[in-house]
């Protein structure tokens, strides 16, 4: 799952002071334990030059220390001769210690001497020492207050600061979602102290120049290609219609140039989509009208009842409302038109057509030739299901293309109980 | 009836000059601006085919100067740029018609009759044929001098033969033409057949002379 760059940068920047607090408090504890030692090993090998001294010039001494006392050493004598006496043994040990009622770490260094007569001795001195696991409880929880008030001043900063640092980012991604493709204007530079989000700035700018110069482009193209293609077309045509007046023409030749003409007619009428099309992208259908889709709806059946009753199909015609829409009537018209003739072009001899009108939903249902066509597809220019040959492929799209100039209305796309439907609903 | 075709593609100018010499026009022609404006400004024509795009100006400049200098001649507009603006501007300045290019024949000779028949000034102008009269101007068919009463489709139809009888109607065409642009829309345009036949049924029966014939399955022909 995504998260912001913020919880981003905190996720990361709290597990690594963890990590590098955690490996400090270890280097910590160990060197001042080891200066700990070293301190204390230090002292006790004083008192061991102080005791052997003390001994030296009061031999009684040793008969005196034969018990800890409070110099805390004691002396004793060494049975087996043989053995070397003179080194130090630090070690450390729990020994009982009244004040706390309880054990408590000694540093404890066994070593011995040599009197004055050369009689060898054991001496073992103690002294008290840290507690080490005190040491550490304390150590942790110290370093633990630590942890969360950097990390929770960390987090402050950052709220604060990154929260501003972003700011312009954000405006920039708000901007941007205003973006309509078309209208260059419409996405608004933000200006930003910070550079790269000049930079971002500057890049989606000219990204979206280039973008509409192209789209422009392509439209203007498509927009001079079809006109330039009207007059050719125009000529062929009568031409051919002037041949057609020729009344010696024998019927193979009639229906070879009949059918030329059919032909230029078809390029003539997927010309005239394309022109639509691009004036519907152009905004020359400008002007908006309360418009009555009922009305339109059955002006449109009276204009296709001659074909509907060729065909035989059954109109089921429901009105439950009155569908209201503030939009431009030629727009609206070629949408129901483009619909309709959909449902006529591709449904069954003897089918049937389902219109269904309420206050916020229009539904065409037919019955098909198809099955289930892609909706991820069916809007497409040019997207045909069955190569079928009197279809351009532009009636959905054009279709599309209106609805696009009206957030408030969506289209949708099923097929049920054999049916094609497709629903025009009003969203807020 | 004295027509003016103003348009620079050579080869449309000679085809439509051909097709309304066909229909008995007295055509001429003018291929540019000046071309046209010298000739509007001069000699009287019952309606001219004003082309919008033209060498030199606009045809939409024309027909202001036109309008301008009280010359009143009919203009109907032929333009490649079907646009709802196009048209609206050109009925404002002051244009009786408007068809977009490419266009039928059929239906140019339809509209050209419409106008000048709107601006004639010499009472009716029935279209004959046989023993059977059309007044469009009333929309009644009379066969012998009696009334047929035809529906609106039927009228339509009978009327497009009228304009030119023993000529081939393509059934394209008079899709078209009749059930406007929604007829393209029907997979075939076998639809026309039972309108046709109805026609042929009541023409019969009031003892017209005339009849629709078939012709080699592309179309019909008023024989």
């Amino acid at each position: 799952m995504a998260i912001s760059v913020k919880n981003y940068t905190n996720r990361y920047v709290s597990i690594a002071i963890l990590i590098v607090m955690a490996v400090w408090a270890a280097l910590f504890y160990a060197v001042i334990m080891d200066e700990v030692y070293d301190n204390i090993d230090d002292g006790l090998k004083n008192q061991k030059i102080l005791i052997i001294r003390e001994v030296y010039s009061n031999p009684k001494l040793i008969e005196e220390s034969k018990e800890f006392g409070i110099n805390q050493f004691v002396i004793r004598k060494v049975e087996n001769l043989e053995e070397t006496v003179d080194q130090n043994k630090f070690s450390k040990e729990f020994i009982y210690m009244p004040y706390d009622a309880e054990e408590e770490p000694y540093r404890i260094l066994r070593t011995g001497f040599y009197d004055a007569s050369g009689k060898p001795y054991h001496l073992e001195i103690r002294t008290s020492t840290v507690e080490e696991d005190d040491f550490l409880i304390n150590l942790a929880i110290s370093l633990l207050v630590l942890y969360v008030v950097i990390v929770l001043s960390i987090l402050i900063i950052n709220h604060y600061m990154l929260g501003r640092a972003w700011q312009p980012f954000k405006q920039i991604l708000k901007n941007l979602s205003k973006y309509r493709f078309g209208k260059a204007n419409s996405f608004e530079a933000v200006s930003s102290p910070v550079s790269e989000f000049n930079d971002l700035n500057n890049h989606i700018s000219h990204m979206i120049q280039q973008n509409e110069k192209v789209f422009d482009n392509q439209k203007r193209f498509l927009e001079n290609a079809a006109h330039e293609l009207q007059t050719p077309l125009a000529v062929g045509i009568n031409k051919l219609e002037l041949v057609l007046e020729n009344s010696h023409l024998n019927e193979d030749d009639t229906v070879r140039i009949v059918e030329a003409k059919r032909s230029l007619q078809r390029m003539v009428n997927l010309n005239k989509s394309l022109l639509t099309l691009s004036r519907i992208n152009n905004q020359q259908y400008a002007g908006n009208d309360n418009v009555l889709v009922n009305t339109i709806v059955r002006d449109l059946l009276m204009d296709y009842e001659d074909v509907l009753q060729y065909k035989d199909i059954k109109v089921d015609f429901q009105e439950k409302g009155e569908f209201l829409v503030d939009a431009n009537t030629d727009l609206m018209q070629i949408l129901f038109s483009n619909l309709l003739s959909n449902a006529i072009k591709y449904n069954l001899k003897s089918g049937s057509i389902a219109i269904d009108i309420s206050s916020n939903a229009i539904s065409v249902s037919n019955t098909s030739t198809e099955r289930a066509l892609n909706p991820d597809y069916i809007f497409e220019r040019f997207y045909k299901g069955n190569q079928d040959h009197n279809s351009n492929g532009l009636g959905l799209s054009i279709v599309h293309t209106i609805l696009e100039k009206y957030p408030t209305l969506k289209i949708q796309y099923a097929y049920q109980n054999n049916m094609q439907v497709f629903e025009i609903k009003k969203v807020e | 009836m004295k027509v003016l075709i103003v348009e620079d593609e050579l080869a449309l100018q000679q085809g439509i000059r051909e097709f309304l010499e066909g229909e008995k026009f007295l055509v001429e022609t003018a291929s540019t601006y000046l071309e046209a404006v010298d000739k509007v400004m001069n000699y009287p024509y019952d309606c001219v085919l004003l082309d919008i795009m033209l060498t030199g100006g606009s045809g939409m400049d024309v027909l202001r100067e036109m309008r301008a200098n009280q010359v009143k001649s009919s203009v109907l507009i032929l333009s490649a740029k079907d646009s709802v603006e196009d048209k609206v501007a050109g009925l404002e300045i002051g244009a009786d018609d408007y068809l977009a290019k490419p266009f039928h024949f059929a239906e140019l000779l339809a509209r050209l009759k419409s106008i000048i028949r709107r601006n004639a000034q010499d009472g009716e102008q029935l279209l004959r044929y046989k023993n059977v009269s059309l007044n469009p101007e009333t929309r009644e068919v009379k066969i012998n001098g009696v009334n047929l009463t035809l529906n609106r489709k039927e009228y339509d139809l009978f009327y497009y033969f009228m304009l030119r009888p023993n000529k081939l109607q393509e059934k394209s065409t008079l899709a078209e033409t009749v059930w406007g642009d929604h007829a393209d829309q029907a997979d075939n345009l076998d639809f026309i057949y039972s309108q046709i036949k109805n026609l042929r049924k009541k023409l019969k029966s009031a003892n017209a002379d005339c009849d629709i014939q078939a012709v080699y399955g592309v179309g019909y022909k008023l024989i």
